[in-house]
């Protein structure tokens, strides 16, 4: 039974872009059937060891290739599948009688039930069951069936992808459909990380048709069949009508590999330089003079503008080495990294006023997890004295973004980060995870307090701007202009989109559809009407 | 042998996920010792495993049991911290 035109089908969104193609459809791999050996074991034993090895080689090929923040998951990956015990357990099935691959299917399965009962881990476990496919198909000489069109432009339509998958796509591949999968997967972050709009978990992808047109729609989470762009949730008025945005588009980076991407990029400058990257493999403290080459490299590199540092986070999910941080402490707002890191977050002020005095750049400094105007401009005159650089915060507590007004002289720019913004606003810490629509930037209550910084701000003579992954919506983007933020700073695979809704409206139109976005009664309602306003425009 | 024993804490939000459990495999090949993690109390697994490693599912704050064999307590030592490190550093 194949669909109707005009058929909606849904899923889980990936990426904010839609694109319309032709499907292209990927067979389920041929289910291996169990067999025997048919060569000694000792024989099958050391295929089992070359094809491994075969797989692992490819892996760590894939993980060159990758981004640097996606080479981990390949590597990850390649461990996994060399895993000793993995191979003890298949060798012990071929000493049963089994061939070499179907040994390796039993040892997966046996540790498939060992992770199983937690999500991310059987996510892992699914990746592990596709890499003994890999090596099942390395061991009988046949390719995995997965042919994909290296010309042209196709929706691709499948099961599932996995990150082995995924890294194969090259830029034939313009969308992704599954029936199974989710948001969180490796697959999930890959395709998002390489810009490919997907719907993951779509209901009816298996009746889709090679050669039909699809309208992939990650914004509406759905899949129209026999759709084109005209349908798409985000697609409309966002034709550029003026050559500058409305207000400047930076971007968000983390390492010297990503200054040079942005660079490459329509961003006007940094709007997020974090910093954790530069201290993560370092056990010990590195001296001002390394942290100084580490920035200069960098601010050398990035996109013309200011570039905007951010001193070093501790709440994120990768402390860095060398700094006493209560991981407890640090995840409740009130908690201070300057009290128990002053001396760290001094030798690193001292080594970003370096690198500016010699790449000569416009350098922006701002501190993060700041909880009261008083630790702010505890901050603000920290920095000061070691440099000649803007100084800001990064507003990320509820209890921050009400004091906004008593920074006024003390702080030249304040930075929103929406994501913490939201969690703390929602619930009371960074470890209860929340459902994901109280995570839409579109929550109502959010959207009042960024508009309640924005004011507070201006009328404090305090430049804003917004780095959280709300800024990466290129239609929020339009919001929080609106709201009176004076710049946006979004992931580098977006600025180029948020860059051309920001100049497909002006200044006045884009106050009009915040004060939409205000009115709304909920994220829900809010989305659709500020769709529905632009729709004006 | 000598056998050293520590106690290290999972210090990673996600828990011991892929990521660090592959860091702790690497730093555990790297050293060339043999290594036996595993929650207080319970039976201890292969440390160059990163499926039992991962299978110990073990959650951000937990505090896990490190066996090492090695002659060389220095060694042994520098391993425990590097471990710690792969696992997010502790207070």
């Amino acid at each position: 039974m194949s669909h109707l035109p005009g058929t909606v089908l849904g899923g889980v969104g990936i990426g904010l872009n839609a694109v319309s193609a032709e499907v292209f459809r990927v067979r389920a791999r041929k289910s291996t059937t169990q067999s025997a050996r048919s060569g000694s074991a000792s024989e099958e034993t050391s295929a089992l060891t070359a094809a491994i090895a075969k797989v692992s080689k490819e892996l760590e090929h894939m993980a060159v290739q990758a981004e640097s923040s996606n080479a981990e998951i390949f590597q990850a990956l390649s461990l996994m599948i060399q895993d000793p015990e993995l191979f003890e357990s298949a060798c012990r099935h071929i000493d049963k009688g089994w061939s070499a691959g179907s040994a390796l299917f039993l040892a997966v399965e046996e540790f498939a039930q060992l992770l199983s009962g937690d999500a991310l881990l059987e996510e892992r476990a699914a990746d592990l069951k596709d890499l003994a496919t890999r090596v099942s198909a390395e061991l009988n000489g046949v390719g995995l069936g997965m042919e994909i069109p290296l010309r042209g432009r196709v929706v691709l339509v499948g099961e599932d992808f996995f990150p082995t998958d995924v890294a194969q796509f090259g830029k034939a591949v313009v969308g992704v459909v599954t029936s199974k999968g989710g948001p969180t997967s490796h697959s999930a972050i890959l395709l998002r990380s390489m810009g490919i709009p997907a719907v993951l978990g779509c209901d009816g992808a298996d009746q889709l048709l090679d050669g039909q047109v699809v309208l992939v729609d990650p914004a509406g989470d759905r899949v129209m069949v026999d759709a084109d762009m005209s349908s798409a949730t985000q697609s409309i008025s966002m034709i550029a009508k003026s050559f500058e945005p409305i207000v400047p588009v930076r971007a968000n980076i983390g390492s010297l590999d990503d200054a040079v991407r942005a660079s490459a990029t329509a961003a006007e400058g940094v709007g997020l330089l974090r910093t954790e990257l530069l201290y993560l493999a370092q056990h010990t403290v590195p001296s001002v003079d390394e942290q100084t080459k580490s920035y200069s490299d960098i601010f050398a590199a990035a996109p013309e503008g200011p570039v905007v540092v951010r001193t070093i986070d501790v709440s994120t999910d990768k402390p860095v080495p060398f700094l006493s941080v209560d991981p407890k402490a640090a995840l409740t707002p009130g908690y201070s990294l300057l009290s128990d890191n002053r001396e760290f977050v001094i030798g690193q002020l001292k080594s970003i006023e370096r690198a500016r005095e010699l790449t000569g750049r416009e350098i922006w400094v701002m501190a993060p997890m700041v909880d009261s105007a008083s630790e702010a401009i505890e901050f603000a005159e920290l920095a000061r004295t070691h440099g000649h650089y803007r100084v800001g915060v990064m507003v990320e507590t509820p209890s921050l973004a009400n004091e906004v007004a008593k920074l006024k002289g003390k702080v030249d720019f304040v930075s929103v980060g929406t994501n913490d913004l939201s969690q703390f606003l929602f619930e009371t810490n960074r470890l209860a995870p929340l459902s994901p629509s109280l995570l839409s930037p579109w929550q109502p209550k959010l959207i009042k307090l960024l508009g309640k910084i924005a004011k507070a701000a201006q009328a404090a003579n305090i430049a804003t701007g917004v780095c959280g992954e709300s800024a990466s919506d290129p239609v929020f983007a339009i919001v929080l202009a609106g709201l009176g933020f004076d710049s946006v700073s979004a992931s580098m695979s977006q600025v180029g989109a948020v860059r051309s809704a920001l100049s497909s409206v002006s200044l006045d139109e884009a106050a009009e559809v915040a004060q939409v976005a205000l009115g709304a009664g909920s994220a829900e309602s809010a989305k659709a009407m500020v769709l529905g306003a632009l729709r004006r425009y | 042998m000598a056998l050293h024993l520590a106690t290290v804490t999972v210090m990673d939000q996600n828990g011991l996920h892929a990521r660090p459990a592959g860091q702790l495999v690497k730093l555990v090949n790297d050293s060339g010792l043999m290594v036996r993690i595993g929650r207080v109390g319970e039976e201890l697994v292969n440390a160059n495993s990163p499926l039992r490693v991962m299978a110990l599912k073990a959650k951000w704050s937990d505090q896990l049991a490190v066996e090492i064999e090695s002659d060389d307590l220095e060694a042994a030592e520098t391993l425990v911290s590097a471990i710690q490190l792969a696992l997010g550093e502790s207070k």
